[in-house]
């Protein structure tokens, strides 16, 4: 007896090194962690339960008959994060780097699974070479496996993938199907041909951070939502999101108990917009001054900065707020900001997180690249997104409101279950100045001074419907509130929107414009 | 037959070349026609004049610099920073109004401003250089 039980804590000493020590020594070298390190640093102290340690590949091709690969190169199991079940993978570099073969994916698969039937949100690891050239299809296989797992969870449970070493060709679609995608300045990597093969083909040379670095995939592209300098901040801010969701579809965002007193006043809010509506001012002070204790978590800080997405909570419950930022090209709608905002509203909508809209938008971005680019396709992405989801939406409109941008903002009539205007408001179908080119065209051309006129006009025009007054007079908007008291009245709002119960019509799915 | 151009040294040469097959049996020259060369000369001396201006559109931003393009169609409302003055990261280098809004552009990080590519007033296009920082 005393034989096998030494047996297997020697068998499992063995799996527990991975690669071994030389190669554990390399990946620190490269300032990156092992898989085993990334988990404990992401789990509840001591709550890490590992499974399939001892799953093992079946190549027999090439020589890989006498090659062993303690763990398969992924380590996979369940623990605690606050508490919390979440299932966790992570890819071990060390073992033929992280190479995935058919095993190797059979054990991600079996977590997956496990995490669906359980409810609970996985975290993967991805540090890995590509798929195991010597398995052959048998890699690709275990690759589709995993897309078809990622897919069949989404929107069940959170997916969230770190990218912490390279992850190239097929490899980047597991990641890009999850909810969240975080990367680390420098060791992540991300790409679907790598440098070499651009060379040869396009004759474009271009360096590997530059073309899948972290900045690049979370500024340029926009495939991944988070990066941060160094794994430790990556997995603490891994844990930070984790708090503003749910388990599951079926759940409720976690309640953070909060000192943050509900009807706080903030004078500040009352003259943070500028009294000329052409100067910018920075939206994101109007959204940490609303949320409990001023705490706004960012997602997709980088990318498309005209809009700006995030969690914060109000009352102790999560809310997904979507604003625009006057700072950033004018707080136009564009292309990426469509795409960006459109992602973020249906995320949320999926984990049963209501929606907070912040409105200063002057319209959609003018000009070919953005109509050659599909921005009717694009921009109709929001208004799908808002009028499907069924989650409490809260609207606030902060100042300009015009045309088919006020309306892809969550209007009204796109199920906002509360419109609120604050006085400054101006929500018109366009600007003034056009506005009164076209409605006064002949009062204008037969004045004496045209340009006075048109001045004049203008004043006319922003006076009489630049407000929020004749909007509220149709019950477009519910109330004109102090901009002061938003706190107190978004949190009253959310609070009497907690029983909403709004279904779509039955359907296989709806066909949003992708 | 058919028509070649050939070119050596910038000179260009208009050739006929005609196969011959092997019914026909006479030999005939195969260079049918030597035209003296072309005077070409003129066109790769375009082509130099063309690169000259690529050229001097790079030379705008001083080496080593980043240059500042404009995010989106407007006017230049005003230039905030002179060349050569030094800038921090975030620092308003110039009100571009557009959309009816008087947009900040910013300086991306530390540095000293290099060369402004634009004037007071003027109507820029996305992507045009407003400002180099180095």
């Amino acid at each position: 007896m005393d034989n096998k039980l030494e047996k297997l804590v020697k068998a499992k000493e063995k799996i527990r090194l991975g690669g071994g020590e030389k190669r554990i020594e390399k990946q620190h070298e490269r300032g990156k962690h092992t898989a085993r390190e990334r988990i404990d640093m992401l789990l509840d102290e001591g709550s890490f339960v590992e499974i399939d340690a001892f799953v093992k590949h079946r190549c027999n091709n090439f020589g890989m008959e006498s090659v062993e690969t303690p763990g398969e190169g992924v380590v996979t199991g369940y623990g605690t994060v606050d508490g919390r079940l979440i299932f966790v993978y992570a890819q071990d570099f060390t073992v033929l780097g992280g190479s995935l073969g058919e095993m190797h994916a059979e054990k991600i698969c079996k977590v997956q699974e496990m995490a669906i039937k359980m409810g609970a949100p996985i975290v993967g690891f991805n540090d890995s070479g590509g798929a195991r050239i010597q398995e052959g299809v048998d890699a690709l296989s275990g690759y589709g496996k995993i897309f078809y797992r990622n897919t069949k969870a989404s929107g069940v449970i959170p997916q969230i993938t770190a990218i912490m070493g390279p992850s190239a060709g097929g490899a980047v679609y597991s990641p890009a199907i999850t909810d969240f995608i975080f990367m680390v300045e420098k060791t992540s990597m991300m790409f679907i041909t790598g440098p070499q093969v651009i060379k040869t083909v396009t004759g474009e040379e271009v360096s590997q951070e530059e073309l899948g670095g972290a900045m690049t995939h979370n500024r340029t592209s926009g495939v991944a939502h988070f990066v941060d300098n160094s794994e430790e901040e990556c997995i603490e801010r891994i844990k930070k999101l984790l708090s503003f969701l749910p388990s599951n579809n079926l759940e409720e965002p976690p309640y953070v108990e909060t000192e943050d007193d509900i009807n706080r006043i903030e004078d500040r809010l009352n003259e943070i917009v500028p009294e000329n509506p052409n100067k910018p001012y920075d939206m994101k002070e109007i959204i940490t001054i609303i949320a409990d204790d001023n705490d706004f978590f960012e997602v997709q800080p980088y990318f498309a900065q005209n809009i700006i997405t995030g969690y914060i909570r109000i009352n102790g419950k999560t809310v997904g707020v979507i604003g625009n930022q006057p700072k950033v090209l004018a707080g136009c709608l564009d292309i990426n900001a469509s795409d960006k905002a459109g992602r973020f509203i249906r995320t949320c909508d999926a984990y049963n997180i209501p929606l907070l809209n912040l409105v200063d938008v002057p319209g959609f971005l003018p000009g070919t690249e953005q109509e050659y680019g599909g921005i009717i396709r694009h921009g109709a992405k929001m208004l799908y997104a808002y009028s499907e989801a069924t989650v409490p939406k809260v609207t606030v409109i902060i100042r300009k409101a015009y045309g088919g941008a006020y309306i892809a903002m969550c209007n009204k009539e796109l199920g906002a279950d509360q419109v609120f205007a604050w006085p400054n408001a101006e929500i018109a179908v366009m600007g003034p100045d056009g506005a009164a080119n076209i409605i006064f065209k002949h009062d204008i051309k037969e004045s004496e001074d045209t340009m006075e006129t048109r001045a004049e006009k203008i004043e006319e025009y922003r006076h009489t419907v630049a407000n929020p007054y004749i909007a509220a007079s149709r019950g477009y908007v519910d109330d004109v509130i102090v901009p002061s008291t938003t706190r107190q009245r978004l949190a009253s709002a959310f609070d009497m929107l907690q029983s909403k119960r709004e279904t779509n019509p039955a359907k296989k799915h709806g066909n949003i414009p992708l | 037959m058919k028509n070649y151009l050939i070119r050596v040294n910038g000179n260009e040469y208009e050739v006929e070349v005609e196969e011959i097959s092997k019914s026909s049996g006479e030999k005939k020259s195969i260079v049918k026609q030597t035209v003296a060369p072309k005077q070409e000369v003129k066109k790769p001396a375009q082509k130099i004049e063309t690169k000259k201006e690529e050229t001097k559109k790079v030379v705008d931003v001083p080496q080593g610099a980043e240059s500042i393009d404009a995010p989106m169609p407007g006017t230049v409302l005003s230039i905030d920073v002179n060349e050569g003055d030094e800038v921090k990261a975030g620092q308003v280098l110039l009100i571009l109004e557009a959309m009816k809004m008087e947009n900040e552009i910013l300086s991306p990080r530390d540095g000293k401003v290099a060369a402004i590519h634009t004037t007071k007033g003027t109507s820029v296009s996305t992507g045009d250089k407003l400002v180099s920082i180095e």
